[in-house]
């Protein structure tokens, strides 16, 4: 279900709950009006029938005749305020209590009507009137308190009703607020982290189904309901299309991002193809050279001299064997071969290969390897060939006296370690910083192939890391080579 | 023909010496530098008829040379020689008055019959 149908749907339960309340607060409140009014009544009427009871005792005491009239008179007038409020005392009371109501009221006229005002009345008419009066009187108090129990009980019913209703009503918009909050910031916070990935560069799908970080209270308390799934992310609502439409848009960013690199390829193809022309270019022409030379010069050259001019022949070979090589690395990039390994056991193998060159260097080397860092998933030769790369082009920049750190530790998301190789040698010219990653790039007059740095670079990204140079002219240059921590398939959930 | 004086100056040090031998053969007198600021200081204290200069060079490269030395001694002639054989520098160094144009790697003989040309005109 959308979020907009959910929070529709909860406000009109709100709304319907409302009026629910309302209605009944307010069929409450009448009845309870018409309960009052037949209280008035009641009361009016217990009154006039406790003066005849009075006006009863004269006759019987005093033989007053007038007392008879004024119990007549009266009783016509209470039948007629019957009459007159006979709605509202039905309503009140009930039809049957109305007509028993009438019907004692009818006997009792009777009865008195019955007695002569000239005459003594005989004993058993007094007690026929006696009765009729008690029972008329009896009856009518019996209603009014019945009636008094029954307001105080609506009254009661009411307050209850209208609690319920309010804690209803809170409950259920404090539930579409939480829904609101909850639900819509967690998609935002998701959706926020997931712009943020794709703005580093990882197009990996995000979950469609969202879930709050921190749910409220109210909504832990209701995860426990089953029927209140109604509050739980749904990935066919809004932030399930967001979602969505975020996800396929980041794998249009992994394909465009794929078509950037492999122009990319292709445009470093070129960069590789005049590269490669001027780097074969040289030693090809000084092997030329030395051929012609050797032809032109041969009856001149002694025997140690046409040796020498071969052994520079092989050498010049050897420089092109390096530079094909080297160009094979790098066109047809090997799949790494990957391993769980402690990267300090990787720094650790790489400087023992470079130990001597080291030792003749004449620097001062330090080692900062931080313990418990995470294991990675690595190709132990593709890594180490980077980090003696590295170390070898730090030795190289460092003249005799320059210091030499290499540091693991690990990344500042804790997601990945770092490996530095820094130097206090010449630094790079900061023109040049931008280009050292770039094919045929080489400071090394003409001892560099210029594919060192390419090539680590290509290792490094296709570990999923990352490397970056930092320069100052005469402080040293600082390598940073990040590789992400391993995490086991089971783990990953 | 002996006696004309040559100035190489290629950071790849085999096309100095090659050039040297084969040249100081044929009687030319050949000095050979690994890169152009020191050639540049001994063209100061000396004049030479023809610099072979290679294109591409760390510090001052080939074309900083013929610049220089075109406005410092005209009638020196300039060779390029260059290992970078794309038609792009070609034209630019023709452009730029060079005297004549050797994409590596190019025969002794043809760089040799160049000069013969340019120094008897």
């Amino acid at each position: 279900m959308k979020i907009v149908h959910k929070i529709i749907l909860a406000n009109t339960f709100n709304i319907l709950l409302i009026a629910l309340t309302g209605f009944f607060a307010y069929e409450n409140l009448n009845l309870l009006l018409t309960k009052l009014r037949y209280v008035e009544i009641a009361d009016d009427l217990n009154a006039s029938f406790l003066e005849m009871r009075l006006s009863e005792k004269n006759y019987f005491l005093y033989r007053d005749a007038s007392a008879l009239n004024d119990i007549q008179n009266k009783l016509n007038q209470s039948k007629e305020a019957m009459v007159s409020a006979k709605d509202n005392i039905v309503r009140a009371i009930g039809a049957r209590n109305y007509q028993q109501l009438e019907s004692s009221t009818h006997a009792y006229l009777q009865v008195i009507s019955s007695a002569d005002s000239k005459a003594p009345a005989s004993d058993e008419l007094q007690s026929h009137i006696r009765e009729a009066g008690q029972k008329l009187r009896e009856f009518s108090d019996h209603i009014t308190k019945l009636e008094r129990t029954n307001v105080n009980r609506i009254i009661a019913e009411s307050r209850t009703g209208l609690f319920t209703s309010l804690f209803l009503i809170l409950f259920s918009a404090l539930g579409v607020s939480q829904l609101i909050s909850g639900r819509i910031l967690a998609s935002l916070k998701e959706i926020e982290k997931v712009a943020h990935a794709i703005s580093e560069g990882d197009f990996n799908k995000m979950n469609t189904r969202v879930h709050a970080k921190e749910p409220g209270l109210l909504m832990k308390t209701l995860s426990g309901m089953k029927w209140f799934s109604f509050f739980h992310s749904n990935p066919s609502d809004e932030l399930g299309s967001v979602m969505k439409a975020i996800n396929s848009m980041s794998e249009d960013l992994k394909k465009h991002e794929e078509l950037i690199i492999q122009s990319k390829k292709l445009a470093s193809i070129g960069i590789l193809t005049a590269g490669v022309a001027h780097e074969l270019g040289n030693p090809l022409n000084n092997i030329s050279m030395m051929a012609q030379a050797y032809s032109e010069l041969y009856d001149d050259l002694s025997r140690e001299d046409r040796l020498d001019y071969m052994n520079k022949v092989d050498e010049e070979t050897d420089r092109i064997k390096d530079i094909v090589k080297n160009l094979l690395d790098f066109s047809k990039p090997k799949k790494p071969n990957r391993n769980e390994a402690h990267i300090n056991e990787v720094v650790k193998k790489s400087l023992k290969l470079v130990q001597n060159m080291i030792s003749i260097s004449n620097i001062e080397i330090n080692i900062y390897l931080e313990d418990g860092l995470p294991v990675v998933f690595i190709d132990i030769n593709q890594i180490q060939e980077v980090l003696i790369n590295l170390i070898t082009n730090a030795i190289q920049a460092a003249t005799s006296g320059d210091e030499l750190s290499i540091a693991t530790r690990l990344g500042a998301d804790a997601d990945h370690v770092e490996i530095e190789v820094k130097d206090t040698g010449k630094g790079i010219p900061p023109e040049f910083l931008p280009h050292v990653f770039d094919p045929f790039f080489t400071t090394k007059e003409a001892s560099g192939t210029g594919l060192g740095l390419f090539v680590s670079y290509g290792i490094i990204q296709n570990h999923q890391g990352n490397i970056r140079v930092h320069s100052e002219l005469g402080m040293g240059t600082c390598f940073t080579i990040e590789l992400p921590a391993y995490k086991k398939k089971e783990t990953r959930g | 023909m002996s006696g004309h004086k040559i100035i190489v100056i290629d950071d790849e040090n085999i096309v100095g010496k090659m050039i040297k031998a084969t040249f100081e053969k044929d009687g030319y007198h050949v000095e050979t530098f690994l890169s152009a600021a020191p050639a540049l200081d001994r063209l100061k204290e000396e004049s030479f008829d023809v610099i072979i200069t290679d294109l591409k060079m760390k510090g001052i490269d080939g074309m900083e040379v013929l610049r220089i030395v075109k406005k410092e001694s005209p009638a020196t002639k300039v060779i390029m020689i260059t290992a970078f054989a794309s038609m792009d520098s070609a034209i630019e160094a023709v452009r730029g008055k060079v005297d004549d144009f050797f994409p590596k790697p190019f025969k002794i003989k043809d760089l040799k019959a160049c000069i013969e040309r340019l120094l008897s005109q």
